[in-house]
């Protein structure tokens, strides 16, 4: 999914932009093998043993994962701790870093492992693609292998998801105008919302 | 091809400690006196410290300025004990220096050595600290108990001007009417509770934390009757004053301290001598804890509800409340992406709290006195916040300005 503006609504990008909305990407990885840019294209560092890998120690990374990640979340938000709104929107949910900031994980989950290979669903904030080939790693290294990253691929952007998305072949004015006047309305809310 | 980790490596056991160092009750003597030059004394050690430990330790409990750890090993050494020792709490430690007098400040887990009939076939199953006295519980020997006993609280006979420094004395607990499975310290008085259901007291009873029925002190443990006569409880609490204890149905009974407004929903007296039945509907419930001035509960859906005076986990504007209130499920880390995410335990320190989830992450939240809640900072935090510890946490024992938990490695 990638987000495009026509016109006036370049405007509109740079104030979506601002509310810092978070991103999904479900990134796909292979247990085994390192190289030096976290991706399988890299130059080969070392190569690991993977069969002591079960699925409930992925499971236990990622949780643990979630958890620090969650508590830079709040302390990036920059919101006093001691106040009561600060603990009524840690209750929803809410509390979100809304100026410049490291990228944040707000949710990973494990869509499916076959070794050597595994899906992640990683919802993220102000994230780099190389940010999510360093997880890749990441994970890999705490499971006591390695692992390089196959696959990123955005599946939401804010409020715009793979629904509204056109394919390559879709790309005519009908299709466009159709998919604008469909988004306007939520990204109106959503910037409403917000600012 | 590297191998780091085989197919059969198995998770290990571990010991962290964080809070105030100066008492010894961490277990790490460079912190009091460093053994390298360019280490400085440490005041506090704000995030998990790895304790070394010799065996796996099953069961810890912090008391006011020490701490004890006990494996189920049958070995000869199954307790160790470190910190404050100048009423004998962690029994007779013998000097290196001059063989007749003993340490008053432990610094490394030293062990404790207990007068068994079978050191090597008897297994310790829990211990519990309370200000200047400990109970060790055994399966087959009963319970010893050590330390200060101007109230009693050690089940034997009170001497007049006893002086409990450098004590040899450890007595031992027998005459129960079954199996003593739970043993729980409060400030100065000691709970047991035997397989049958019913629960034992002896201490200081001048809030009535012993539930006898009158505000003397007690020196023999004796059966509490009240509310609780007849009913199979399953868990009993206490850190400070107040006491709780859960039945099997559900049930929880309250007695002791009220100043806090802790069994305010039963009666309008500050101090309680008789277990009564708090009747609050909010479901059944299957854990309590007790802590200095506020009580938690957690109950059989994995929710958890506060009450009574102090940081209680709802924001600064809640500081005190008679009637139980809930914390949010999504502050210990439930979402629609893990709504499986639940609390299994909860804990009190004196003036903190900590809950244990199923996914084993640690949540505390109360006031942050010198260090103790382990997040690295210093101020306190008026809702739960996650304990970045390196393995999966089992169990954590909090104390006043210390805690120690038993963790498994990834």
């Amino acid at each position: 999914v990638s987000v495009l503006g026509i016109g006036h609504g370049t405007k509109l990008l740079t104030d979506l932009y601002n509310c810092h909305l978070t991103r999904v990407y479900t990134v796909g990885g292979l247990f085994g093998k390192a190289t030096n840019d976290f991706s399988d294209t890299g130059q080969l560092v070392e190569k690991t043993t993977f069969d002591h890998i079960t699925r409930e120690k992925l499971e236990r990374i990622l949780a643990v994962i979630q958890g620090t990640n969650r508590k830079a979340l709040l302390m990036y938000s920059n919101i006093d701790m001691k106040t009561q709104e600060a603990y009524e929107l840690a209750v929803k949910g809410l509390i979100r870093p809304m100026g410049k900031s490291p990228p944040i994980i707000t949710a990973i989950r494990c869509l499916q492992l076959t070794l050597p290979e595994f899906q992640l669903e990683i919802h993220c904030l102000h994230e780099t693609q190389q940010y999510l080939r360093k997880v890749v790693h990441e994970i890999g290294l705490e499971l006591k292998s390695s692992a390089v990253c196959t696959q990123v691929r955005r599946i939401r952007d804010g409020v715009f998801t793979l629904e509204d998305a056109l394919l390559r072949t879709q790309w005519d004015l009908q299709n466009v105008q159709n998919a604008i006047s469909g988004c306007q309305l939520k990204v109106k809310t959503e910037i409403e919302r917000t600012l | 091809v590297f191998q780091y980790a085989g197919k059969a490596a198995k998770r290990k056991d571990r010991v962290f400690v964080w809070g105030f160092c100066y008492s010894g009750a961490l277990g790490i003597p460079s912190f009091v006196k460093p053994d390298a030059g360019w280490k400085k004394p440490r005041r506090i050690q704000p995030t998990p410290y790895r304790l070394e430990t010799a065996e796996k330790i099953s069961s810890a409990a912090c008391g006011y300025g020490f701490t004890l750890l006990s494996s189920t090993t049958t070995d000869i050494t199954k307790v160790w004990g470190m910190g404050l020792n100048k009423d004998s709490q962690l029994g007779f430690q013998r000097s290196k220096r001059d063989r007749m007098k003993g340490y008053e400040y432990v610094l490394e887990p030293s062990p404790i050595p207990l007068p068994l009939e079978k050191p090597q076939q008897t297994r310790v199953l829990q211990v519990s600290c309370g200000r200047a006295h400990s109970l060790i519980l055994t399966d087959s020997e009963g319970v010893f108990t050590m330390g200060n006993n101007s109230y009693g609280q050690c089940g034997r006979k009170i001497v007049e001007d006893e002086i409990y420094s450098e004590s040899h004395l450890i007595h031992q607990l027998k005459e129960f009417d079954s199996r003593v499975v739970q043993v729980v310290c409060g400030q100065d008085h000691s709970l047991f509770r035997t397989k049958n259901g019913t629960v034992y007291a002896c201490g200081w009873g001048a809030d009535g934390q012993t539930g006898l029925g009158h505000y003397d002190i007690t020196s023999v443990p004796t059966k509490l009757r009240g509310d609780i006569a007849g009913v199979n409880i399953i868990q009993v609490s206490s850190y400070g004053d107040c006491c709780l204890a859960v039945s099997d149905e559900g049930d929880v009974f309250g007695w002791g301290n009220s100043e806090y407004l802790q069994l305010a929903c039963v009666t309008e007296t500050t101090q309680v001598n008789v277990p009564r039945h708090l009747p609050f509907k909010i479901g059944k419930i299957k854990e309590a804890a007790c802590g200095g001035t506020g009580n938690v509960v957690l109950t059989e859906e994995g929710n958890v509800f506060v009450w009574g005076y102090g940081i209680l986990g709802k924001g600064p504007n809640l500081i005190e409340t008679a009637v139980p209130e809930m914390i949010p499920p999504s502050l210990f880390g439930w979402s629609d992406f893990s709504p499986d995410t639940r609390v299994a335990h909860v804990r009190c320190g004196l003036s903190h709290f900590a809950a244990l989830t199923n996914k084993g992450e640690l949540f505390v939240w109360g006031k942050n006195l010198r260090g103790c809640l382990g997040t690295g900072r210093m101020e306190d935090h008026y809702f739960p916040w996650r304990v970045t510890v390196p393995g999966e946490v089992l169990d954590v024992a909090c104390g006043v300005d210390h805690m120690v938990s038993m963790v498994k490695s990834f």
